[in-house]
């Protein structure tokens, strides 16, 4: 559910927003939703990674790759394989995402009434 | 605990949020870079792109419609000149808004405002140099003129209008990774572009190593050795052709030398071989009846292109060609009555006062006499990541003083406490030559349109279909002393200030010459009976004399003959100096691989075709030679001072005529006295070692000549992945098709006048500066090969003939 709405609320504010607004979806649905740390950090994480790919992805394809390619080439001029750029953009992607799920978690947790903890 | 737990991972979160958001040294910030809503990922280009699309563009007075060809050319079809120049604008910055703007960033010395402190010194240089302060001078003069303001600010006007029609995620990759955003374009920057120009074709001097050099050996050695003229030549204006005006008065120069030197000069010398051709047939000569006239400016090669395909339409104008990115018009092209393109013309435009100040404080300097005050103009330069740097540049009459004693300078050749006295820093209208040209239709328009032009100066070359041809030199021309400026000067002397100019209409020209033809490749101007001082040197007459000689051969020319003639390899200089220089070599000493490579180059038809082996080694070897024989007196990087070799028409005209000349013992060596077979010997065993090193043992296929030119275009920002490397051609500095390491041909154009016009052109690279479109590079394979695209030259915006494959609409709203 919260990897779900994730996704979906992480799309819209992005496309209308710059790219932090994403870390602040992560955090303000975790801090509602999120029953754990650990399960907001992977739900968020991979809620980001999986938009991110698939956007990605999709981008890459209708383009045929030719721009992937060459950002890879500057990243690694020896090593142009398209496939580091989409690892980077899943990790960093989830990266954040992952740490601002569990962050929203946890401020929520320590302000929280005790038997909800 | 829980609260510890809750500001750690808060902090977590926002830390590395803020750190993604920045970049890291080279690295771009990776949040938004990655990011597919922003990033990168958003700058793939799919195929078919937005073919029909209706936009709204404030400022328009009407509708505007542009029609893109299958090349991506957009035809622009508008009803007045404010919105053709307005959708130009709009276009230009469409397909090249990160090149145009950084060209003018460069030329401003703004480049550290968004790339930080690695190109301060850069900056500094081009503003210390004036490049600003000649672009507000033109800038003034320009806005002067309602016509040219209407035109440039209509031109910006469009810019903006992309710019700011766009979200961040539109914006060119360039800016994403380099993390900075584009700002608005202004008159100011157009002017830049001028600047950028100027300074590139008429921005170096070897006023310095002259100096050095006649302070070292004496006048009698810079007569024989540094001349006034070549002595191998076939002159832009044919030998012979009487002058149509009266000269004025020659002038004499009050002291030639200025007394002693402080510093260092150091500023670019300007390389041989980066040759533009241009050439126009009468109808005595063409197929058609009617002149056909070509075209290929060179430059150094880069991506995006520095040209970029236009057809501008509007109720006065229907003018077609390339256009420089940031400059509204037409700069090399045709319309339905005439052609014209450009070759640079190598005039001595730049010059060095040695400038005597009252005392540190830079406020008085003696001139005529009397102290006369500087002015001072304060510089700022914005530097990312870092406080401003604030720089004050005097200004004597002359110019700048660009480097003040105990700085270092950034340039080659520039001494310390001198002045510049340069020709960009003066104000031409030279936009409305092009403006001009865009709608002439006979040789008195032409000539009319010339007479506006400040710098760098050109070989304008013209045809049109009434059936003339005509050439011009062209630009302002201090009205020199014979050798005036090849020397740094005395600038306390008021004689050897530039003092007026050579009028207009006294500029060499000629119109339908008896020879049948017209042409340029940057050679001297004229023969020596031309009454002003240009330059005491151009570029080497080589490319000139082949197209003369096989222009004089040809008979009814077509377009595709005058394709060859571009593309033609034959090396003048080989065929000049090889024989001379096989039989100086003292084979007796050759060894192994040595020996192949003298049997390659001695049975070496003189072309510099892809396969050829001769023309690697010849090349090569050439080099080496003049480092043979000059290195020794002439170092051109000594320790202390940048000196210069002789031409090469200079050396081959020693080895003719004069092979026991002292030039060729190396002082170096005491013991020996090297004679000109050692010279030649020496360096054709060193050319043989250093190839072999390089490609290994010889062999045909390693030492190719494609394999050791190896032409490289590369992308502005000198990122390979967006460059074209290892491009496969032929060519050279001395061939037509002077195609080298970096330099050649930025554009190609032949054009038949006639009824009905007809034009073929293309240059390396295509008219989006998106590394992933199509577009990109999509001429460079036609390119090396030496094809050409024919020029789509629609007459009406429904033109059935021309394969359009977009159709855009620009409406107000």
């Amino acid at each position: 559910m919260l990897y779900v709405l994730i996704l979906i609320v992480g799309a819209v504010a992005q496309y209308f927003l710059p790219w932090w607004s994403m870390p602040l979806v992560c955090f303000g649905l975790s801090a509602w939703l999120a029953n754990g740390g650990k399960t907001a950090f992977w739900a968020a994480a991979a809620g980001i990674a999986t938009l991110w790919l698939a956007y990605a992805m999709y981008l890459h394809t209708v383009t045929d790759g030719v721009m992937t390619q060459k950002i890879a080439q500057v990243f690694v001029e020896k090593y142009p394989y398209p496939a580091l750029m989409f690892v980077l953009t899943a990790v960093v992607g989830g990266l954040v995402a992952g740490c601002a799920g569990m962050a929203g978690f946890f401020v929520r947790q320590a302000f929280a009434k005790p038997e909800v903890a | 605990m829980k609260y510890t737990r809750a500001a750690s991972s808060l902090l977590l979160v926002v830390g590395l949020t803020y750190l993604l958001n920045r970049p890291l040294g080279v690295v771009p910030a990776l949040g938004p870079f990655l990011s597919p809503f922003e990033g990168f990922w958003q700058n793939g280009e799919a195929a078919a792109k937005n073919p029909f699309r209706q936009l709204t563009l404030d400022g328009l007075k009407a509708q505007v419609n542009i029609e893109l060809d299958d090349n991506m050319v957009p035809h622009i079809f508008a009803q007045n000149n404010h919105d053709l120049y307005l959708a130009q604008g709009y276009m230009t910055a469409y397909h090249r808004l990160w090149q145009m703007e950084f060209y003018a960033r460069a030329a401003g010395g703004r480049l550290s405002e968004v790339l930080g402190a690695r190109t301060v010194e850069y900056d500094r240089y081009n503003r210390r140099m004036g490049m600003v302060y000649g672009a507000e001078k033109s800038l003034a003069a320009m806005m002067a003129d309602p016509v040219l303001k209407e035109i440039l600010e209509a031109y910006a006007e469009g810019v903006n209008a992309f710019i700011d029609q766009n979200h961040a995620r539109d914006l060119p990759v360039e800016y994403k990774l380099l993390g900075y955003k584009p700002e608005h374009w202004t008159p100011l920057h157009s002017m830049l572009m001028f600047k950028n120009m100027t300074a590139m074709l008429a921005g170096g001097s070897d006023d310095w190593a002259m100096t050095q050099i006649k302070q070292k050996y004496g006048q009698e050695v810079v007569n024989d050795l540094f001349p006034n003229y070549p002595t191998r030549e076939s002159p832009i204006i044919p030998a012979g052709t009487k002058w149509d005006f009266t000269p004025l008065k020659p002038i004499t120069l009050a002291s030639a030398v200025a007394p002693k030197v402080a510093g260092r000069f150091e500023l670019d010398e300007k390389p041989e071989g980066i040759g533009s051709n241009n050439w126009a047939v009468s109808g005595s000569k063409s197929s058609s009846g009617y002149p056909i006239l070509a075209n290929d400016p060179h430059l150094q090669l880069t991506l995006p292109s520095i040209w970029y395909q236009i057809q501008l339409h509007g109720p006065d104008v229907n003018a077609c060609g390339v256009s420089l990115p940031g400059v509204p018009g037409v700069t090399i092209g045709f319309n339905q009555d005439v052609a014209w393109g450009v070759t640079n013309v190598d005039a001595d435009v730049m010059d060095f006062y040695q400038i005597k100040f009252k005392d540190p404080s830079m406020a008085e300097y003696q001139h005529g006499g009397q102290w006369k005050k500087t002015t001072s103009r304060v510089e700022t330069i914005k530097i990312k990541g870092k406080a401003d740097l604030i720089d004050t540049v005097f200004y004597t009459h002359h110019g700048p003083v660009v480097y003040n004693e105990g700085q270092k300078p950034f340039k080659k050749q520039v001494p310390n406490g001198y002045a510049m006295r340069w020709i960009g820093h003066d104000a031409y209208r030279d936009l409305y030559t092009f403006h001009l040209l865009n709608r002439a239709k006979n040789h008195a328009d032409y000539r009319k349109a010339l007479s506006f032009y400040g710098a760098p100066a050109q070989n304008f070359i013209y045809a049109d279909r009434h059936r003339d041809i005509a050439i011009s030199a062209n630009g302002r021309y201090p009205l020199k002393a014979k050798e005036q400026g090849k020397f740094v000067m005395d600038g306390t002397d008021p004689a050897n200030d530039w003092n007026g100019w050579v009028p207009a209409e006294h500029n060499p020209h000629v119109k339908n010459p008896p020879r049948g033809f017209v042409s340029s490749a940057n050679q001297s101007s004229t023969d020596p009976t031309y009454p002003y001082y240009i330059n005491w040197r151009f570029a080497p007459a080589e490319r000139g004399i082949r197209i003369n000689q096989r222009l004089a051969n040809m008979q009814g020319a077509t377009l595709d003959s005058l394709r060859i003639l571009q593309n033609d390899n034959y090396n003048v200089a080989a065929e000049y100096i090889l024989p001379t220089l096989l039989r100086s070599v003292n084979i007796k000493d050759l060894r192994g691989d040595q020996l192949l490579a003298y049997n390659a180059v001695e049975t070496w038809n003189y072309d510099n075709g892809i396969n050829a082996v001769g023309a690697s080694i010849f090349e090569n070897w050439l080099d080496l030679l003049g480092a043979a024989v000059w290195e020794d007196e002439f170092a051109r990087d000594g320790d202390k001072n940048s000196l210069r070799y002789p031409t090469r028409d200079r050396l081959y005209t020693m080895m003719l005529k004069q092979p026991t000349a002292k030039w060729f013992d190396n002082v170096a060596t005491k013991d020996k006295i090297e004679t000109m077979s050692d010279d030649v010997t020496l360096s054709f065993k060193n050319t043989i070692d250093s190839l072999t090193k390089w490609q290994g043992p010889f062999d045909a296929k390693t030492w190719a000549w494609n394999k050791t030119k190896s032409t490289d275009i590369k992308h502005l920002a000198q990122l390979p992945a967006f460059s074209r490397m290892n491009i496969v051609n032929g060519g050279g500095r001395g061939c037509i098709n002077a195609t080298t390491q970096q330099n050649g041909p930025s554009w190609r154009m032949v054009v038949a006048l006639g009824e009905n016009v007809k034009a073929y052109g293309l240059y390396p690279g295509g008219q989006s500066g998106n590394p992933s479109s199509k577009y990109y590079d999509n001429m460079i394979n036609k390119w090396a090969k030496g094809e050409l695209n024919e020029l789509i030259y629609m007459k009406t915006k429904d033109d059935k003939s021309a394969k359009i494959i977009g159709s855009w609409k620009l409406v107000n709203k």
